[in-house]
C-alpha cells in the first residue's frame, strides 16, 4: 500500500529513488492514465482506450500495456522495451497532494509534492538523490516536480476533453476479441474506444471548437493508436512460443 | 368520423396526467410552433387549486425503459426526484405472524427462459429459501445494497431495479421535462363545463379562466373523481371489495435518526392484524403507511399499529412527530376506461391497493398503449378503444389475482385473514390457478398474454416463499432428464453470483451520494 507524506528537505534530505523499471517496482500493470498532450509520443507505443474510474464512474483516457491483469508486455529483464514511458508511470514515487491553505481560494487548497515513503524505489545507498547541498532540490527532483505540474493541469485537460467527446456521443464501448497463435481466444473488455461514425457526423461549427481547443488532433492520434494493438498482439504471441 | 386525431388533451395533472403526456409525447412530436393547423397538439390542463394524493412512490423496473424513452437523463431524476432503488418487496408477517419473511425480487430466477428451477428447489425447502435460492438479488436486502455501480451506465444493472420516489416531486420534474423539452402545453385551470358534440364525444372543455379547449380525444387524469368517465360519461365503478377489503389508508412521512442512515433496497411489507404497513426509504425520508379493511379494524386501532412500527424501527420521537394523513378508497376500478373519446387512465381509471405498487405500471402501460395505437381518425376509435378496454379489464383481473394470491396461504387466525381465505372472496381464476399449482408450479405457458403483467416466476415467488407445496410430476418428462443436474449448477451458480454482488456493490446510500456528485454515464 502506499503511504504518502508532504515532501520535505530535512526529512528525506538523504533519500534516493531507483529509477530501473521492473515488476518489482510495482511497473507490472496493465495500463495507465494519460493526457491529450502526451498522445503523439503515447500513440507511437501504446493503444490509447478510455476507461472509468471505479469509483466516481468519470472517464478517462489510458495507455495500455498488457491484456490482462497485472499484464505489462513492454516489461522485460533489461526494463521497460518502448521509446516512451507515460507521465503517470514515470512521476512515481511522487504525486501531487493538497494541503490546507485558508484564505487562497480554489476551496482553500493548494498542490504540494508528496512522496510515497512505502515505495520499493526508496533508498539510501542507490539512485538518484532528492536534495543537494543546503537542501537544494536536485536536478532528478525538480524534473520530478515539474512533471507533476503537467500532470496537474492534465487532469483538468483531461475533464474537458471526456466532456468535450460525450457531448458529441463521440464514446462507445467496445469489446476487442484476439486470437493468439496457440489458439487460444482472449476478450479486452471494459474499455471505450471513439466512435468514428458520430467523428464522421460532425458539422463545421462543432469540429472548428474541437479543434480549437486542440480535441480534435487527440482524437485523430487516438484513432492512430489502435495500430499498437497489433504491438501488443506480437509481444503476447512471443511470450507464448 | 374521418377526422385526423391530433389534439389530444389530458384533464389532471398528478402523476398520471404528466407521465401519460411524457410517453405520449415521447412517440408523437408535437408541433412545436403551433402553426401546423394538422400538427399534433397535446395539452395538459391542471387545476390550480386541487392538489395531487402523491402516495405513489414505487415503481416497477418498466419505468426504467419509460423514463429513457421520454428522453430524461437517469441522473437528473434521482437528483430531483429524492429516488432510491427498488429491488422487490420483503414482506414479514404474511404467513404466520410470528417473524416469518419472505422475497419478491425484480430479478427472475437463474435461466428462468428455459429452466424451471421451482421442481428442483422443492427438496431443499428446508435448507434454503425459494427466493435465496434462485436468484442472488435477495440476499442484498440485508446489506441494503444498491443493484448496481457508479460506472454502470444509466438505465443498465447488475440486478434488474425499479424505483422508490417522492411522488410530488416526480411530477413536477415530469411536468418540467414535458413542457420544455417535449412541447407539452400546460393551461392551469379549472375544467367547468364539457361541451360534447351531436354524436355525444366529448368537442371541448370549458374552462374557468382559460376559455374552451378544443380536443379530438380526452385523456381523465382527474383521480378517482373521474372528471369526463365518471361524472359526465357516468361510466360505472366496479367495486372489487369482495375479494380485497382494504380500503383505508394512513400515510406518514418519517424522517431518518441521522442523514446517513442506510436505505433499504426493497419496499417493506409487514402483515399486521387487518391490513398491512408499507416502509419505504427515500434519500431524504420514508413514507411509512398503514392500509387496512375498515371493516376489520377501527382508526384507532390501526393509527395505534402504525405508530407503534415507527416507533419500533424509528424510534419514539419519530414516532410522536408522525403527521398522519387519511386517505380512503373504494378497490375496484370503471366497467370500461375508454368510452367515445374519453380515455381514463390513473385513479380515474381505478385502484385497488398500494400492494405491489401496481398503480404506476397500469399509468405507463395505458399511456403506453395509446401512444403505440393512437387511432388515425374517429372512425376507427372505437375500434382501438374496444380492445384497450378488453386488454386493461383483462389487466384488472390479473392484478386482483395476483394481489389476492398474497392474502390466501396465510396461516394468520385474525378474522381479516381468515375472510380472506374464504373460498367465496376468491375469484374464480385465481381458485382454479392454485388447484393447478398444487401439481405444477407456475410455468411460462400459465399466462395468455406476451405482455403479461405480472410473469410467471412472480407467482412463484409468492407461492413458494409463503410455503406452498406442488406436487412432483405425475409422469416422467422427458424436458427433466438433464435438468436436474442443470439445476444444480444453477444453484451453484447462484451462490457465486451472489457472493460475488454482495462483494462488489456499494449500498445504496453511497451509490446514491455519488449520483448526486458524479452521475451516470449514458454509455
Amino acid at each position: 500500500m502506499s503511504n504518502y507524506v508532504i515532501l520535505n528537505s530535512s526529512a528525506h534530505a538523504k533519500t534516493q529513488v531507483i529509477t530501473d523499471r521492473g515488476a518489482d517496482y510495482g511497473d507490472n500493470v496493465k495500463y495507465a492514465l494519460t493526457f491529450p498532450f502526451e498522445f503523439r509520443n503515447i500513440q507511437s507505443c501504446y493503444p490509447i482506450f478510455f476507461s472509468k474510474d471505479g469509483d466516481t464512474g468519470q472517464f478517462y483516457p489510458i495507455a495500455l500495456f498488457g491484456l490482462a491483469n497485472n499484464e505489462n508486455l513492454f516489461l522485460s529483464d533489461s526494463g521497460w522495451d518502448a521509446t516512451y514511458i507515460p507521465m503517470m508511470i514515470e512521476r512515481h514515487p511522487f504525486l501531487i497532494g493538497y494541503q490546507a491553505a485558508p484564505g487562497e481560494g480554489d476551496n482553500d487548497t493548494k498542490p504540494v509534492v508528496s512522496i510515497d515513503i512505502d515505495n520499493p524505489r526508496l533508498s539510501e545507498t542507490e539512485g538518484e538523490p532528492l536534495f543537494i547541498e543546503d537542501g537544494k532540490p536536485s536536478p532528478y527532483l525538480e524534473k520530478a516536480i515539474a512533471r507533476l505540474e503537467a500532470i496537474h493541469s492534465g487532469h483538468e485537460h483531461n475533464k474537458g476533453f471526456i466532456q468535450a467527446l460525450l457531448d458529441n456521443d463521440l464514446l462507445e464501448p467496445f469489446t476487442l476479441e484476439i486470437k493468439l497463435n496457440d489458439g487460444s481466444n482472449n476478450q479486452l473488455l471494459g474499455f471505450y474506444t471513439i466512435n468514428e461514425d458520430k467523428l464522421l457526423e460532425l458539422k463545421g461549427d462543432v469540429l472548428e471548437g474541437l479543434n480549437r481547443q486542440g480535441y480534435l488532433q487527440a482524437i485523430y492520434m487516438t484513432m492512430a493508436s489502435y495500430a499498437r494493438i497489433r504491438t501488443l498482439i506480437d509481444k503476447k504471441n512471443l511470450q507464448l512460443t | 368520423m374521418n377526422n385526423k386525431i391530433n389534439r389530444l388533451v389530458i384533464v389532471g395533472g398528478g402523476t398520471a396526467g404528466w407521465l401519460s403526456a411524457g410517453i405520449i409525447a415521447a412517440e408523437h412530436c408535437i408541433d412545436m410552433q403551433g402553426d401546423n393547423p394538422e400538427g399534433f397538439q397535446l395539452t395538459l390542463v391542471e387545476s390550480p387549486d386541487i392538489s395531487t394524493i402523491g402516495v405513489g412512490e414505487g415503481t416497477w423496473p418498466s419505468m426504467r425503459s419509460t423514463l429513457r424513452k421520454m428522453g430524461i437523463s437517469e441522473t437528473d431524476f434521482f437528483r430531483e426526484c429524492s429516488a432510491s432503488f427498488k429491488q422487490g418487496t420483503q414482506f414479514s408477517g404474511w404467513t404466520t405472524g410470528q417473524n416469518d419473511s419472505y422475497a419478491h425480487p425484480f430479478t427472475v430466477p437463474q435461466s428462468y427462459a428455459d429452466t424451471n428451477l421451482a421442481p428442483h428447489w422443492q427438496p431443499l425447502r428446508d435448507q434454503v429459501k425459494f427466493a435465496d435460492a434462485v436468484c442472488p438479488q435477495t440476499p442484498l436486502f440485508a446489506g441494503k445494497l444498491a443493484p448496481k455501480q457508479i460506472s454502470t451506465p444509466e438505465y443498465a444493472f447488475q440486478v434488474n431495479y425499479g424505483y422508490h420516489l417522492d411522488a410530488g416531486k416526480f411530477a413536477e420534474f415530469l411536468r418540467k421535462h414535458c413542457v420544455e423539452k417535449l412541447g407539452v402545453k400546460h393551461v392551469k385551470a379549472n375544467v367547468v363545463d364539457i361541451k360534447s358534440d351531436e354524436h355525444g364525444d366529448i368537442a371541448a372543455i370549458t374552462t374557468d379562466t382559460q376559455g374552451d379547449i378544443c380536443g379530438d380525444l380526452f385523456i381523465d387524469c382527474s383521480g378517482s373523481r373521474a372528471l369526463l368517465l365518471g361524472e359526465h360519461y357516468k361510466v360505472p365503478f366496479v367495486s372489487k371489495n369482495q375479494f380485497l377489503f382494504n380500503n383505508t389508508a394512513l400515510a406518514a412521512q418519517v424522517a431518518y435518526a441521522r442523514p446517513d442512515d442506510p436505505i433499504q433496497s426493497c419496499t417493506l411489507s409487514t402483515a399486521q392484524t387487518a391490513g398491512w404497513i408499507w416502509d419505504i426509504g427515500l434519500p431524504s425520508r420514508r413514507g411509512i403507511g398503514h392500509v387496512y379493511s375498515a371493516a376489520h379494524n377501527t382508526e384507532d386501532r390501526a393509527t395505534a399499529e402504525l405508530l407503534s412500527y415507527i416507533e419500533a424501527s424509528a424510534g419514539k420521537q419519530a414516532a410522536q412527530q408522525a403527521m398522519v394523513r387519511k386517505i380512503q378508497f373504494d378497490p375496484g376500478h370503471r366497467a370500461e376506461f375508454w368510452y367515445r373519446n374519453c380515455v381514463a387512465i390513473g385513479m380515474s381509471a381505478g385502484f385497488i391497493e398500494p400492494l405491489e405498487a401496481s398503480a404506476l405500471v397500469l399509468v405507463e402501460l395505458s399511456a403506453a398503449m395509446i401512444a403505440e395505437q393512437l387511432p388515425a381518425n374517429r372512425a376507427v376509435m372505437d375500434l382501438v378503444s374496444k380492445r384497450f378496454n378488453e386488454k386493461f379489464l383483462y389487466r384488472w383481473d390479473r392484478i386482483i389475482d395476483f394481489l389476492k394470491l398474497h392474502y390466501i396461504l396465510t396461516q394468520r387466525e385474525e378474522d381479516y385473514w381468515r375472510d380472506n381465505c374464504d373460498q367465496s372472496s376468491i375469484p374464480q381464476h385465481l381458485a382454479e390457478s392454485v388447484s393447478l399449482w398444487r401439481h405444477q408450479s407456475p410455468w411460462h405457458r400459465d399466462t395468455g398474454h406476451v405482455d403479461e403483467l405480472f410473469p410467471s416466476a412472480s407467482f412463484q415467488y409468492i407461492l413458494y416463499g409463503m410455503g406452498f407445496e406442488t406436487q412432483g410430476s405425475a409422469t416422467e418428462r422427458r424436458s427433466e432428464l438433464d435438468a436436474g443436474e442443470k439445476a444444480g449448477k444453477l444453484f451453484q451458480e447462484n451462490i457465486k453470483r451472489t457472493q460475488q454482488l454482495q462483494g462488489s456493490l456499494p449500498t445504496n446510500r453511497e451509490l446514491i451520494n455519488k449520483i448526486h456528485r458524479y452521475g451516470f454515464q449514458k454509455i
